[in-house]
């Protein structure tokens, strides 16, 4: 039998996970799907039934930061199971192949599994300049990937990059980068953003199309809803000295010791959507806020330009400089009104005394004649 | 402004005293609707500057300082969306100065009241337009501030829908968040308030302004509803006579009065004749 379609449990018993890391490991996806319990079975037998599906995993204009996120998980073992879950046939930061025969398993997967695999794409797709800011094997990101994912089963774009174009679509975007959705529309992506992308989400995504042959529910921005239905400020664990009205000011200070909320150091956690506190980071040990840092809604749409600067509440105001923020002009403008009333005031003393001393027809002499009679 | 007004006002200083009426300008749901935009506004104002920058910090245990401003900023956002509910009922149910029609500059009339109203603020003319309700420049004016309030409530809503995930009023703003992303609505909601700051400075000068240039008791007709005019002046203002009655009280005989002359006018219906005989060709 082709190593294409050995069974997966049988698979995962050869590489050495343990049926115990492969049952922590359900049990883990179907938490992180917010399923109930009883679809532990489900789960487990869905996988123990699937022939590992193939994979190919694409890097455009990147940081290989996903990547790092993925192979870096430690435990629960979700790195492990899911390089061991799947038949990763490409994926250009850790397969061993290199050159001509590293593309050409690309072109046979495209080929031979045509319809069944399942593309993951992590970094933007450049389109400026017929797209030759990126290109692998002489041909364009966009031309890769128009034909690797018009032909898969299912397409996940993982970070931010892959999703709506990242850091590397931020303002001004020489590159003219996008995303992998606006790249080539027509094709089903789910997109899973932040930066980087959180490896259990995206197991979570893979584990739920294999146990339902379907993609999880998702959102206007086809997100998973598991995963970016809740605002963080909703889940998070500063959310009292939020409502309280206990804020950190200044880093290091009293707030900062003893864990204030950040809201003043510009948190995005209220506008942020995602489930960074409940999933974590780092074995599920942490995640920025905790760290004591504000989120920088890294899972937000566009957020390098939207959500920065990351240390303040509010956006920087369009067509103004940096340091100017919406509440300077908003006094400025309360500012030039007070003023121009003042002056105007002071005009129309003088202008009341003028006209009394000249007496009260005075005014209406330099009157131009109009018609007497005016339309109804 | 026609010419008949324009020599009252001219000669207003002083008036006759058989002349004045007193008119029931502003309805009693226009007075609350402003009043309660007025306290909701400034409760609005404090508690959001607040969520904007927090600038007391509670100590202790058991504050929930954040929570309560939140929540005070929110009802009294609700407030201010049910006065300006009312008040666009009244737009088309009120009375003629509280219409829809006094606040757009439809026609060269109001235009032209307008401009020269412009022209009295840029000392380029002694007289102001004025009129029984708002004179046309003001009109204007508070058709940009309607639409800031609409601008309020909207990116208000999205805001709020935006913690509270309900799909009920998702159906009616989740459109919202879509254009403009959550943090430019935050953005502009908290711009606007600065607007409203500026119109507060200029709207109390301009009602104490035109209340000495008019003399008719505009500052107290907020309070009160009613406005002293001269008949004449009343019976001229066009909108009068786009209204059926004349919602003139005062003394009877100049409610009479001001009846004889409707009458006569709709005699003559002349449609450049569309103003009482008396005064209307100097």
């Amino acid at each position: 039998m082709s190593p294409l379609h050995e069974d997966l449990p049988r698979a995962a018993e050869r590489r050495g996970v343990s049926r115990r890391d492969f049952l922590q490991f359900c049990s883990l996806m179907v938490t992180t799907l917010a399923l109930p319990t009883r679809y532990m079975d489900k789960v487990v037998h869905a996988l123990s039934q699937t022939r590992r599906p193939v994979l190919v995993w694409l890097e455009f204009q990147d940081c290989a930061g996903n990547t790092e996120s993925m192979i870096r998980s430690s435990h629960p073992p979700v790195a492990e199971v899911v390089l061991n879950l799947l038949s990763w046939e490409y994926h250009e930061t850790i397969m061993a192949g290199a050159g001509k025969q590293a593309e050409a398993t690309l072109e046979r997967v495209v080929k031979e599994e045509k319809g069944k695999y399942i593309a993951v794409v992590e970094g933007s797709i450049p389109t400026a300049d017929d797209g030759v800011y990126c290109t692998i094997a002489g041909r364009t990101a966009l031309d890769i990937a128009r034909e690797v994912c018009t032909n898969a089963a299912a397409n996940i774009a993982v970070g931010a990059c892959a999703w709506d174009g990242g850091l590397v679509r931020a303002n001004p975007n020489p590159t003219g980068a996008i995303g992998l959705q606006e790249a080539v529309p027509g094709v089903k992506v789910v997109n899973l953003g932040g930066c980087p992308h959180n490896v259990a989400n995206t197991a979570a995504v893979i584990v739920h199309y294999l146990t339902f042959h379907e993609m999880p529910a998702l959102d206007q921005y086809n997100r998973p809803l598991f995963a970016y239905g809740q605002l963080i400020h909703d889940q998070c664990e500063r959310r009292a000295h939020y409502d309280a009205g206990r804020f950190v000011e200044e880093w290091g200070d009293e707030g900062s010791r003893k864990g204030w909320c950040l809201y003043k150091m510009g948190c995005k956690g209220p506008e942020a959507t995602y489930n960074c506190p409940s999933v974590r980071w780092n074995d599920g040990t942490g995640w920025p806020v905790k760290a004591g840092h504000g989120c920088i809604a890294c899972a937000a749409y566009r957020f390098w330009d939207w959500s920065s600067p990351f240390y303040k509440r509010l956006p920087k105001v369009p067509g103004f400089g940096v340091d100017v923020t919406a509440e300077d002009i908003g006094w400025g403008v309360v500012g030039t009104v007070a003023g121009v009333t003042a002056v105007h005031a002071v005009g129309s003393v003088i202008r009341s005394r003028k006209s009394k001393l000249e007496g009260p027809k005075a005014g209406g002499a330099g009157e131009e004649s109009k018609p007497a009679s005016p339309k109804a | 402004m026609n010419a008949a007004a324009r020599s009252v006002a001219q000669t207003a200083v002083p008036v006759p005293a058989e002349k004045i009426v007193r008119v029931y300008v502003w309805q009693w749901p226009v007075r609350i609707v402003h009043w309660v935009i007025f306290l909701s506004i400034g409760v609005l104002s404090f508690t959001g500057y607040y969520l904007y920058d927090p600038f007391i910090i509670s100590r202790g245990h058991g504050a929930f300082l954040m929570g309560t401003v939140r929540f005070i900023h929110e009802v009294s956002g609700f407030v201010f969306l049910a006065a300006f509910l009312v008040r666009a009922y009244w737009f088309f149910k009120g009375n003629r100065w509280a219409r829809w029609r006094q606040f757009l500059l439809i026609g060269r009339e109001q235009w032209r009241g307008a401009l020269n109203m412009l022209r009295y603020y840029l000392f380029l003319r002694r007289e102001p337009e004025s009129r029984v309700g708002h004179n046309p420049l003001a009109g204007a004016t508070y058709t940009v501030v309607y639409t800031l309030v609409v601008i309020e409530i909207l990116t208000g809503l999205a805001l709020f829908n935006h913690a509270l995930h309900s799909s009920v009023l998702g159906f009616f703003i989740g459109w919202l968040p879509w254009l403009i992303s959550v943090q430019y609505l935050r953005e502009i909601h908290f711009f606007v308030m600065f607007i409203f700051w500026a119109f507060f400075i200029h709207h109390i000068y301009s009602a104490w302004l035109m209340g000495i240039e008019e003399r008719s008791g505009l500052v107290g007709s907020i309070f009160s509803g009613y406005k002293v005019l001269p008949a004449d002046f009343v019976a001229a203002d066009p909108a009068s006579r786009r209204a059926k009655g004349f919602p003139v009280v005062g003394p009877g005989w100049a409610y009479r009065r001001l009846r004889r002359k409707a009458t006569a006018e709709k005699k003559a219906s002349a449609v450049s004749a569309s103003m009482p005989q008396t005064k209307s060709s100097d």
